[in-house]
């Protein structure tokens, strides 16, 4: 916890909050979002929650910007203000004071940060997470160990969560007669678009294998250093919105069609919710990975470990099917052709 | 030696602080993008300055390299924003460059 | 020999420091969308390369003092491939942005354009009616 670092830290972002009020073109908007975004990433790198960061960096200011831009694109892009204060933004900034006071004057009764003896850190919970957690499991990152065996059953409903996005976003805005077309005629063209240049695309073709690479060590990787599956995923899912902007949507979905999306998107929660029965099957409860150890080699720690990195396999692929697909329906606005 | 990177680190975050004015009070839309732009890379450099002060840097690393290649991708979709734009076939510009005079330069 | 260490990774970051105030003088003082541009994109490039150059010296410290630990040689070379990526991408969100702006037809300054005489065209050398104007 470096003070003067994160005291600077929390001045500027109450000077972007602001600036983000008073711009009032939306593209700059999400650019002041982005910024918001990273610093509220190092807020918490500096706190040395790195697995926090590192989702905010890939979620917040990555893909996020991309799919507010790819969205604006679409709109008016200045917000048509009313110049005066009416009576009902005067009573909603009223309340927000009121209840910003109420929150300051509560957070003076919280537990110094980082202190040993708070009540969360003195649980019992909290203590045999943080003692016991290696030799379950033989994971040195306490967070990946927590997330994908602890308290797996909630990471699976996470994944379906993001599943269900995709499936509402394709309900809300796909529009399914444009979208059999382009899937009949995006087979065969090997030219990409007219409309792109020459030296993003050539960059872009060097950066995206390793950035996919790069994807997959996170993905394994995720036991021995920050990372993971979901983390991973979103770089994955970021290297086709890479493809997608830089040679035309098309490129893009010649190499992951959107119904090969949907596929690997269930086979992710399959691969998941499969290992759940598969332990029930073998006679334990639902997701309880010990019981694994007569068919996985290597002892009950190494079982655990191993079914983890499966189970985080799982959510790297609905993780990055489901973002292209929601950037490839947000830009096109469901139509799989044009928009950014 | 420490405290060298801290003065490094709180020099840059002040001169970010600066960039913060272009984006403020940057006339067009693309001076606010390419203030972002610069901030972004910025943040790669913090982090790995805030990794040597933690003295663990490997679990700072994959984290700066992951958001570098993020960066590029948000500058990319904001710059193919005015790729289709038709302004410049609208306004008949026959110079390569439209000029503005310092009358009316404000 | 730790001094030695010391010392160059201190003025690589004190050297990418200078070039970071050049970039940020420059892009709060230049007239014209696309000198800002110039400045932001060329010298906030050379100056995160300088600082991730000092920080990978400042690792490779600990790895001279104890080789075999290869740990800490990952280490470096991990910065040493994000200052690579930097210097391949930085350039190009330049480009494209600057493509931006003048497909969306930014004004140039007056300070800025170059109102010389531009030299001949083909057919004015081979007719010879191309003056030259002072």
């Amino acid at each position: 916890m470096i003070w003067q670092l994160d005291l600077i830290l929390l001045i500027f972002l109450v000077i972007t909050a602001l600036i983000s009020l008073r711009v009032r073109d939306l593209l700059g908007a999400s650019m002041v979002f982005g910024i918001y975004s990273f610093l509220i990433c190092l807020l918490w790198a500096g706190m040395g929650a790195v697995d926090v960061a590192f989702t905010e960096a890939a979620v917040g200011a990555g893909v996020s910007t991309v799919i507010l831009v790819a969205t604006v694109y679409h709109t008016r892009r200045v917000t048509g203000g009313h110049k005066r204060a009416s009576g009902m933004k005067l009573l909603s900034l009223l309340l927000m004071l009121v209840l910003g006071g109420v929150l300051l004057h509560a957070s003076g009764d919280f537990p110094a940060l980082g202190d040993p003896t708070s009540p969360a850190n003195n649980h019992p919970v909290a203590q045999y997470y943080i003692e016991g957690s290696y030799q379950d499991t033989k994971v040195p990152n306490l967070v990946t160990s927590v997330l994908a065996d602890y308290r797996g059953y909630d990471t699976l409903f996470e994944t379906v969560v993001v599943f269900v996005a995709g499936i509402g976003i394709l309900a809300v805005i796909g529009v399914p007669t444009a979208r059999m077309r382009r899937e009949e005629v995006c087979g065969d063209t090997a030219q990409f678009g007219e409309d792109s240049d020459l030296i993003i695309l050539q960059t872009c073709r060097l950066v995206v294998p390793v950035l996919q690479l790069f994807a997959l060590y996170v993905i394994a990787h995720g036991h021995h250093s920050p990372g993971g599956g979901f983390q991973g995923g979103v770089l994955f899912g970021a290297s086709y919105i890479l493809l997608a902007l830089s040679g035309g949507l098309r490129e893009a979905l010649r190499r992951l069609s959107e119904s090969m999306s949907f596929r690997l998107a269930a086979c992710g929660i399959v691969i998941y919710a499969g290992f759940g029965l598969l332990c029930m099957a073998l006679g334990s409860s639902f997701l309880d990975y010990a019981i694994l150890d007569s068919i996985l080699p290597g002892g009950v720690a190494k079982a655990r470990s191993h079914s983890m990195l499966i189970v985080e396999a799982g959510v790297g692929f609905t993780v990055t099917t489901i973002l292209f697909v929601i950037y490839a329906n947000l830009a096109t606005r469901g139509k799989l052709e044009g928009g950014l | 030696m420490n405290g060298f990177i801290l003065g490094v680190a709180m020099f840059i975050l002040v001169l970010v602080g600066a960039l913060l004015y272009r984006v403020w009070f940057g006339p067009t839309a693309i001076d606010r993008i390419v203030a972002a732009n610069a901030i972004g890379t910025k943040t790669t450099v913090l982090l790995v300055l805030v990794g040597l002060l933690f003295d663990d840097v490997g679990m700072f690393v994959d984290f700066a390299l992951a958001y570098g290649l993020l960066n590029f991708m948000g500058s990319l979709a904001a710059a193919r924003y005015f790729q289709r734009s038709e302004k410049r076939a609208e306004a008949g510009l026959r110079h390569p460059l439209p000029v503005r005079s310092k009358e009316d330069a404000s | 020999m730790s001094l030695f260490f010391d010392l160059l990774s201190g003025s690589m970051m004190i050297t990418g420091l200078v070039f970071f105030v050049g970039t940020v003088t420059g892009m709060l003082r230049f007239p014209d969308f696309y000198t800002r541009m110039h400045a932001g994109g060329k010298g906030d490039t050379l100056s995160t390369i300088l600082i991730l150059l000092g920080a990978a010296i400042h690792v490779f410290e600990d790895f001279f003092y104890d080789p075999l630990q290869w740990g800490v040689l990952l280490v470096m070379v991990k910065i040493l491939a994000i200052a690579a990526f930097i210097m391949l991408t930085s350039p190009t969100s330049t480009h494209a942005l600057m493509r931006a702006g003048f497909e969306d037809a930014h004004e140039a300054d007056e300070t800025v354009v170059d109102k010389d005489q531009d030299g001949p065209s083909l057919e004015e050398l081979q007719s010879g009616t191309w003056e030259e104007r002072s």
